[in-house]
Order: structure tokens, then C-alpha cells, then sequence
């Protein structure tokens, strides 16, 4: 007699094909939020926000309601989503260009008015659907389509860091950087957006979950290399940690 | 529901507001800007005394994603802007169109380009009825020419965007919208058009559901966007509204709409009080525009006189209805003057001089 022990998450497509190149962490990110979907009983009634960048695709894996936002909105979107629905569960998945850079104004402003919605913003330092341009992430030296010689900070600026401009928002009630190198921090992700997605079905405020990814494809490393970049280099620059909780007061 | 009418004196901007609210509209999106701001201040007061949402946002960019963010839960709801701020809302308003949701935005237009400032002007035309985000789409527009009429066709727009889920413009001006005249208040005369087989509130026993724009085949973007275009021939059959006054017999026809065609309606009833033969065509739906009905009364007359407060918008439309049915010339104003009858007159009898 064969016995389960393994399946896909409810709200995953049957048969989806995943089209994330080699080594992505997209897919990791997606599962474990299906994961927690159904662990928090929360497939019914979410409408998920997508955005443009690699996250376009979410209706090819999520089984679940989507509405796509434009370039950046994806907060806004959800604001009149939350608004217009205040029991249904609500929730963006962006990535740092989408968040950071074009939507700055949208996230912050969300934040800030402590919109009950969650943000998943998948940080891996680049553009990745464009072919790996400059993100207001790309660290310092970091060479990119745009910054062949990497970036230097008298010409570009230094990268934007998530979290940090988070947490001064006082509407945010939970606000962490993790990543997903090895099985440990993946684990640990899937406690901090536990935490986040609890937040918002407490009504405490707007969360935001920035996520350390890789990009193998754009960066030129193996998966196994990219990873190790992450702990090597991102994680000095971006570090770890919950950045605001307002969840326990 | 009790049927109630009452006889109110009321600022157009004050009006389309009152209406929004009778029309059941659930959530209000918008960010300040002159000459539309009393909808918004307004609806602040009395959206969350019914437990409706009124929110100001950030930046037009971000109210019109809000309104396509509550649109995709199938919620009635507006967003009310201007000029070079409904410029920022283009984007928003392509993807509402393509999503196939149902939304209101009101432009309440002032004077261009740029900046200009906060005089009355129809510059906003081709802006509004030609779209300014990018693609094939079309947004229905409806021109009202009182404090009436902005009642009337605030609650025609609500009906009609959820009727073929799609975004309907209120096309009014700086002088509509500050103008303070008489009307009827009544109720939301429309049916409620069901959207439970679309609208997104969570996949409860049933699959999930997408709205989106991105289609990675050919085959099916071309698909899409062919779909769409069969509802607007399906609003292009159902929807066009005009009004004529004595367009039957005039030598003379003027074209004009809104507050303009208010106006020209003036002059037209003094130039026959003078004897002369001038009609008026008004298109109120601008999108569609009635071609074939400008192209019959067109057809015979002596002069077609479109006359704008612009530099000459609504005209291509009209020279391309008359189809070279009729000698077509043009008289506007671009920034601020509204015109008077006698304006009009003077300029339609100069117009006959020429005919001669």
C-alpha cells in the first residue's frame, strides 16, 4: 500500500510548467507561500497582486485569484483590492525593480498608511526578465548590462536598502530581510512570512518580506555559486534580520 | 427602494459627487487638483459616513491603480482627476480597459498644455475619446453640458461600465464643474448588472481566476484584443447619444459638445429669433461619436460650423463623419474664454457673409 507523504500544495497549478531558469529562487519562494496558504487556511479567500519583472507569471503556478498590476503599483492595486475587500486575504509578489525603484513611491506610501496587505519582494540585485540591467539594489562593484565596469556609486548611486527605508514606516507592522540559500534560511523565510501573513489577519498593519534571491542566469553563476554569493556578498550589504514588529505589542 | 426626486441647488462638481453615491460607488480614489477638488472633499465626509472607502492617494499614478485594484473585485468605484493629471492615469487606464473591468473616472477638464491652469477649456478631447495609454482600446465617453446632466450621465456611467465591464469617462469642464444651477436629485434609475462569474473575492469551490494583459502568444493577444473590439461594436450599437436642435432645416449646422454646445444652444435660438437658418448637433457620447447620424444631417447643408474651446479636437472627428458631405470650418478659443451666445452669433453671421 502506498502511503502520501509528499504533495503539492493546493493552490498550485496541476501540471504547471515552471518556466524560472535553472537555479532560481522564484520557484522556492512560491511554493513555500502556497505552503502557508494552506497551512493558515487562506486559499479561499486570497486575491494575490502580481507584478511585472519574472513575477508576471504567477497565474501559470498559483491556482488562486490574481489580479496583475502594473509596473511598480502593485501596493496601490492592492490598497483598492483590501479596500474594496476588507475580509479577503491580499498579498503583492514583486521583485526589487517592481518595489524599489519604479513603485518606490507605492510601497512606501502602503506601508505607510498601514494598508492590511502583505509584500513578498524578491530582492536578487538585478533585472532579471530584462536581461540584467542595473536594480536600485545592485550592490557596489556588482557588474551588470548597464554598469559593465559595476557599480559605482559616483555615477549610480548607491543601492536602495529595502528594509531599512521599511521600517521607518510607521503603518508597517512586521518587516524582515531572509533568503533562501540553503534549507535553514528557507525555513526561516517561511517563518517570517508566517509572521507577516499572520499580521495582516490581525489587522496590525502593512508587512513587507524581502527576499534574498539568485539570479544564475544574469549573474553567470552555477546555482551553487550563486548561492554562495548571496552569503558571501549580499548578505554583508543586505543583512538578515526582522527590521519591525509591532506583531506582539 | 423608495423612488425620490428632489429639486437641489448644486455645484456640478458637487453634483457628479451626490450622484457617485446614489449610483452605489463603493470606493473613491483621488489626489488633489483644481478644478475637480469639491468631488473629492465631498465624498471624503459623506463616502465614510455610508461605511464606503474614500481615499487620497499619494499621486494620480496611484489612484488609478487603486481604482483598477477594487475594479477587479467587481466594487463600483471612481476615481476623479484633471487634465495633466488624468496624462499620469494613462497607463492605469489601458490595463482597466484591457482587463475587461468596470471603472468611472471623471476628468474634469482645465486649460493646457502642461500646466496652463485652472481655467475652463475642452483641450482634454483626443486625450480622453483617442486614449493616451498605448494599445488598441477605447474608453466610452460621455460629454454632459449641465449641472443636470452631470447627475444624469454620472449614473449612465456607472450603468455602462458594468453593463460591458469597461472604463467610462465623465467628460466635463472648469465651468461645469463650478457651476451652480438647479436640478433634480433623483435615484440610480439602472439595474444591477451580476458580476459573480468574473470578479475576483477569492477561489471559494471554484478555480482561481486571472485578470491580466500579458499573453506570451501571438495567436492569443491577437484574440484578445479582437474581443474586445467586438464589445465596442456592440457599444457602438447600443450606446450613441446626440442631441439636434433644429438641425432638420438649418443652412447652417454647428457641431459643438458640453458647455460649449450649451452655448451654441443659446445662439442658435437667437440666430432664429433673427431668421437665420442655424441648427446644433451635440454628440454626447463622444466614444462612440455618432458618425452616421452627424453624416445624415450633415449631408445638404451649407456650412458645418464645429466650434470648440480648443484648438480644434472633437473637429477631425466631425470632418471625418461629414465625410466631405458639407464644407467644414472651425471656431475655437484655446485657454480659458468660454464663449458667449452673442460670441457665437457674430461669428455664425460672419460665417453666412461668406457663404454668399
Amino acid at each position: 500500500m502506498e502511503t502520501l507523504v509528499f504533495q503539492k500544495p493546493s493552490s498550485i497549478q496541476k501540471d504547471c510548467n515552471v518556466t524560472f531558469c535553472p537555479g532560481c529562487d522564484h520557484g522556492v519562494a512560491i511554493r513555500i507561500i502556497a505552503e502557508l496558504l494552506d497551512e493558515l487556511n487562506l486559499v479561499e479567500k486570497t486575491i494575490v497582486v502580481s507584478s511585472i519583472g519574472c513575477s508576471v507569471f504567477l497565474n501559470d503556478y498559483y491556482n488562486l485569484d490574481i489580479i496583475e498590476a502594473p509596473h511598480g503599483r502593485a501596493l496601490a492595486v492592492a490598497t483598492g483590492v483590501k479596500r474594496s475587500k476588507p475580509d479577503k486575504f491580499v498579498f503583492t509578489y514583486q521583485g526589487d525593480g517592481d518595489f524599489a525603484s519604479i513603485g518606490l513611491g507605492e510601497s512606501m506610501h502602503g506601508l505607510s498608511r498601514g494598508e492590511k496587505v502583505t509584500a513578498i519582494c524578491i530582492n536578487n540585485t538585478n533585472y532579471g526578465m530584462t536581461g540584467g540591467q542595473m536594480a536600485p539594489t545592485t550592490i557596489i562593484g556588482q557588474k551588470t548590462t548597464t554598469t559593465i565596469n559595476g557599480r559605482d556609486p559616483n555615477l549610480q548611486g548607491y543601492p536602495i536598502k529595502i528594509c531599512e527605508m521599511a521600517s521607518i514606516c510607521d503603518g508597517a507592522a512586521f518587516v524582515a530581510r531572509c533568503s533562501l540559500d540553503s534549507s535553514k534560511e528557507i525555513e526561516n523565510t517561511k517563518k517570517m512570512i508566517k509572521k507577516a501573513f499572520e499580521s495582516q489577519i490581525n489587522n496590525q498593519g502593512a508587512s513587507l518580506i524581502e527576499i534574498l534571491s539568485t539570479c544564475p542566469t544574469n549573474w553567470k553563476l552555477s546555482p551553487q555559486e550563486a548561492h554562495k554569493r548571496i552569503r558571501e556578498e549580499l548578505y554583508p550589504v543586505f543583512p538578515l534580520g526582522i527590521y519591525k514588529d509591532k506583531t506582539s505589542k | 427602494m423608495t423612488k425620490t426626486a428632489e429639486k437641489v441647488l448644486l455645484k456640478g462638481n458637487h453634483a457628479i459627487a451626490k450622484a457617485a453615491i446614489n449610483a452605489g460607488c463603493q470606493c473613491y480614489f483621488g489626489y488633489p487638483i483644481t478644478p475637480q477638488n469639491e468631488i473629492g472633499e465631498f465624498l471624503s465626509v459623506e463616502m465614510p459616513a455610508r461605511g464606503r472607502v474614500f481615499l487620497q492617494a499619494e499621486s494620480e499614478v496611484a489612484a488609478i491603480n487603486m481604482l483598477l485594484g477594487a475594479a477587479s473585485t467587481g466594487t463600483k468605484a471612481m476615481t476623479s482627476s484633471s487634465s495633466l493629471a488624468i496624462a499620469l492615469m494613462q497607463e492605469g487606464i489601458s490595463y482597466i480597459a484591457a482587463d475587461n473591468i468596470p471603472a468611472v473616472v471623471v476628468s474634469v477638464m482645465r486649460a493646457g498644455p502642461a500646466l496652463g491652469y485652472i481655467f475652463p477649456s475642452q483641450g482634454d478631447y483626443f486625450q480622453t475619446v483617442k486614449g493616451g495609454g498605448n494599445g488598441d482600446y477605447k474608453t466610452l465617453t460621455l460629454a454632459p453640458a449641465t449641472v443636470q446632466e452631470m447627475i444624469d450621465y454620472t449614473y449612465k456611467a456607472f450603468y455602462l461600465a458594468q453593463k460591458y465591464r469597461t472604463i467610462v469617462f465623465l467628460l466635463a469642464d472648469g465651468l461645469l464643474g463650478q457651476m451652480m444651477e438647479p436640478a433634480v436629485l433623483y435615484d440610480y434609475p439602472y439595474e444591477e448588472i451580476d458580476n459573480s462569474d468574473w470578479a475576483l473575492d477569492g477561489a471559494k469551490g471554484r478555480p482561481g481566476r486571472w485578470i491580466g494583459s500579458i499573453h506570451r502568444s501571438e495567436e492569443v493577444l491577437e484574440k484578445k484584443v479582437l474581443e474586445l473590439f467586438k464589445k465596442y461594436d456592440i457599444i457602438k450599437q447600443n450606446e450613441i447619444e446626440y442631441k439636434t436642435l433644429y438641425a432638420e432645416d438649418a443652412e447652417i449646422l454647428i457641431t459643438a459638445f458640453g458647455s460649449v454646445a450649451r452655448i451654441a444652444q443659446a445662439a442658435v435660438k437667437q440666430a432664429r429669433e433673427a431668421g437665420l437658418k442655424v441648427g446644433l448637433f451635440r454628440p454626447i457620447t463622444l466614444w462612440p461619436f455618432p458618425e452616421k447620424e452627424l453624416y445624415k444631417f450633415a449631408t445638404g447643408k451649407k456650412l458645418i460650423l464645429d466650434i470648440e474651446m480648443n484648438m480644434g479636437q472633437m473637429l477631425e472627428d466631425v470632418k471625418m463623419s461629414v465625410s466631405g458631405q458639407a464644407k467644414v470650418e472651425f471656431y475655437g478659443r484655446p485657454a480659458g474664454f468660454y464663449f458667449t451666445p452673442e460670441e457665437l452669433l457674430e461669428e455664425i453671421k460672419k460665417q453666412m457673409e461668406g457663404l454668399k
